[in-house]
């Protein structure tokens, strides 16, 4: 009690001299779950590797608020109820000083009761559906352009070449039905018919039932919302059992460099929705990937890059609001407008993000190219035969 | 809106599939039912093995480069030694003990394989890229790897039914199943048995192993799923009966290929569990009845 009293009184009278000595007090400790194992490890590990580039990247200028930053990372197993369990933790027994947001829509949806009920901002850089952000949450902010607009560069490439007729599958997960349900709407406005439509559960690894009906109905187009496992496992049994639409795009996954190692020639054509690519024409995006790869010995994916970007606005907003308080951090994060290496930065009065624009690649001889839109497209879609 | 027909040429599709998968099943399975049979353990820690097949396979393609078949095997000598590790040193305990004991000891096993494996392999997902195409024949596509598993498992669940059946130490297994006391008498040296029993099953789960590999991508967590679809085939084949793991089998992938055609891929695994229910409600000892072999 005593040292609790004597540090307050340290840190009034260091405020009074106008500074925070570094050293007077702890580090910031920023705590989150994300998904290391379980279905989604492999964009869930990329979102962890953005936190701890963005920890050191901070710290090599200072820290935030004079304080260095550490991340304290706990494995959710993919798994929402785990997820609530390790806010639970971080919240009371841990007592860290802030909060980032987990992998994934369903998992951020599950956490974000708990992280309201302690009134902790979270800054939420993967999760992209918008109905979380629409339910009277105060606390919560997007990174992340919508769901439901993953795959509207899929369905424009389309109509515009006048294809007809569309498939659209999911895992039938928070996040992936928000996309199907937003790829329709697009599909319908640009003149597509919806022939098929089904959604399969988690961790699904046989579509050869889905496929056999979906190839029946031979759509012009496939969308699928996917995570990285079940996109990979999509596009072997497609192969496998002869499924050749004139286009597929899935939502998560096809970013991933690992998507091309792992199917090599499968991979050709696939379209994949990403909300960042080293590529475009972003304030540092080029350096971000350099760095990244310096550090981690591998490319970054989107996850990676929201991730970073989700915890320097963060970082920002702090910064803005001169503390950590939850109430000034937030006002700070709602007056915020930014352009980051992830591009832009703006939400709406419910924390939704309005500013940032996904783009559309496609797997061209084991290359990503930005397709779509055309104002930050590095090459032509191509399609098979 | 699905305005798909159902076409007979899409049922013959979906029968070919699960008859594909069935087979694999009906192998994997097979190892289940052998060590309940002989032991009255059931094997939670089956799947993991068949992970550890899996990577087996994958590390040995990616080291070498050679056809990830002819990893068949060194994957299932591996598994066998590994699981005569596990029988002698940990399993044997519970042989004896109320059931209960040998499924938390083999639920800790598989925890602590599976993490061991996270550990080790992380939980990279991991594809063996080859033979991804299929052949066609009339309106069917044939997957190419389905069906190399399709016909390995099958050789190599003939080979094991041929053994128990013929061979001198099959019998002694079969034996040892039916009454352990009489097979004592008779001058069995059970223990050694049971030594047997769990390195063979473990051996045909690596055989599963290294065959998934090919098909789907590998990542540590994978083989709980197999674990519940093993017992799933031999409840449904009758517990311990070694022809009821083959029928179960076959079942079990026809059921899960028919209902995701005229259902959804969601109901198919709901339908292979009522499936279960409606065979525990029915016939509770399984189609084929339980423990004679």
């Amino acid at each position: 009690m005593t040292l609790k009293t004597l540090g307050c009184l340290t840190l009034v009278a260091a405020v009074a001299a106008g500074s925070v000595p570094a050293a007077a007090q702890g580090p910031i400790r920023i705590g989150a779950s994300l998904s290391l194992t379980g279905t989604y490890a492999e964009p869930g590990r990329f979102q962890s590797e953005g936190y701890k580039l963005c920890e050191k990247d901070l710290n090599a200028k200072g820290g935030l608020l004079g304080r260095k930053v550490e991340f304290v990372v706990y494995d959710d197993q993919s798994r929402p109820d785990t997820g609530i369990r390790v806010y639970e933790k971080l919240i009371t027994e841990d007592k860290v000083d802030a909060v980032m947001g987990p992998y994934s829509s369903a998992i951020s949806e599950a956490v974000a009761n708990v992280t309201e009920k302690y009134r902790k901002v979270m800054v939420a850089p993967l999760a992209a559906t918008t109905s979380i952000f629409k339910k009277g949450r105060r606390y919560i902010f997007m990174i992340v352009s919508p769901a439901e607009v993953y795959l509207e560069g899929l369905v424009d490439i389309a109509a515009r070449r006048g294809y007809k007729t569309i498939a659209i599958v999911n895992e039938d997960t928070l996040f992936p039905k928000a996309s199907a349900q937003g790829t329709e709407e697009l599909a319908r406005k640009a003149g597509l018919k919806v022939v098929f439509k089904e959604a399969y559960p988690k961790g699904n690894q046989d579509f050869s039932g889905l496929l056999t009906k979906l190839k029946a109905a031979n759509p012009d187009v496939v969308a699928a919302g996917t995570y990285f496992d079940d996109a990979v496992a999509l596009a072997r049994q497609m192969k496998e059992l002869d499924v050749n639409p004139k286009m597929v795009g899935v939502t998560v996954g096809g970013d991933i460099p690992k998507f091309q190692d792992m199917l090599k020639q499968t991979a050709e054509y696939i379209y994949g929705s990403s909300q960042w690519e080293p590529t475009l024409p972003y304030p540092g995006a080029r350096e971000f990937h350099d760095a990244y790869e310096k550090e981690f010995k591998h490319e970054p994916s989107y996850h990676a890059a929201a991730g970073y970007s989700g915890c320097m606005v963060y970082a920002e907003a702090v910064k803005k609001a001169g503390g950590l308080d939850s109430e000034k951090v937030r006002e700070a994060l709602l007056g915020l407008k930014l352009r980051t290496m992830f591009g832009d930065f703006q939400v709406d009065k419910d924390g939704a993000q309005v500013a940032h624009k996904a783009v559309l690649l496609q797997w061209q001889e084991g290359k990503r190219v930005v397709v779509w839109p055309d104002e930050l497209a590095n090459g032509k879609p191509r399609f098979p035969r | 809106m699905n305005a798909v027909v159902l076409t007979p040429a899409m049922v013959g599709q979906v029968i070919i599939s699960g008859i594909l998968a069935g087979a694999l099943y009906a192998m994997v399975a097979l190892g289940l039912a052998l060590i309940f049979g002989v032991m009255r353990v059931i094997n939670v820690a089956h799947g993991p093995l068949l992970m550890l097949g899996a990577y087996g396979t994958y590390f040995l393609w990616q080291a070498t480069g050679v056809n990830p078949y002819y990893t068949l095997p060194v994957t299932m000598a591996a598994l066998f030694l590994v699981g005569v590790l596990l029988q002698r040193t940990l399993v044997f305990r519970v042989v004896d003990a109320p059931e209960l004991s040998s499924l938390l000891l083999t639920f800790g096993i598989s925890i602590a394989l599976v993490n061991l494996a996270q550990l080790a392999f992380t939980s990279d997902l991991r594809a063996v890229e080859f033979l991804t195409a299929s052949f066609r024949v009339g309106p069917f596509a044939l997957s190419k790897s389905r069906l190399v598993a399709f016909l390995v498992a099958a050789v190599i669940t003939a080979g094991a039914f041929l053994f128990l059946q013929r061979s001198r130490l099959g019998k002694a297994i079969r034996a040892t199943s039916q009454s352990r006391e009489v097979a004592l008498v008779c001058g069995i040296d059970v223990p050694r048995i049971h030594l047997l029993t769990f390195g063979l099953a473990s051996a045909l789960a690596a055989a599963g192993g290294t065959l998934i590999a090919v098909i789907v991508a590998i990542q540590p967590d994978m083989g709980q799923v197999w674990t519940f679809k093993s017992f799933l085939v031999i409840v449904l084949g009758g517990a311990g009966n070694y022809p009821g793991a083959l029928v179960g089998g076959l079942l079990l992938g026809l059921v899960e290929q028919l209902a995701s055609l005229f259902l959804t891929t969601q109901l198919s695994e709901a339908v292979a569990y009522v499936l279960l229910v409606l065979v525990l409600l029915v016939r509770p000892t399984g189609l084929l009845g339980g423990r004679q072999t």
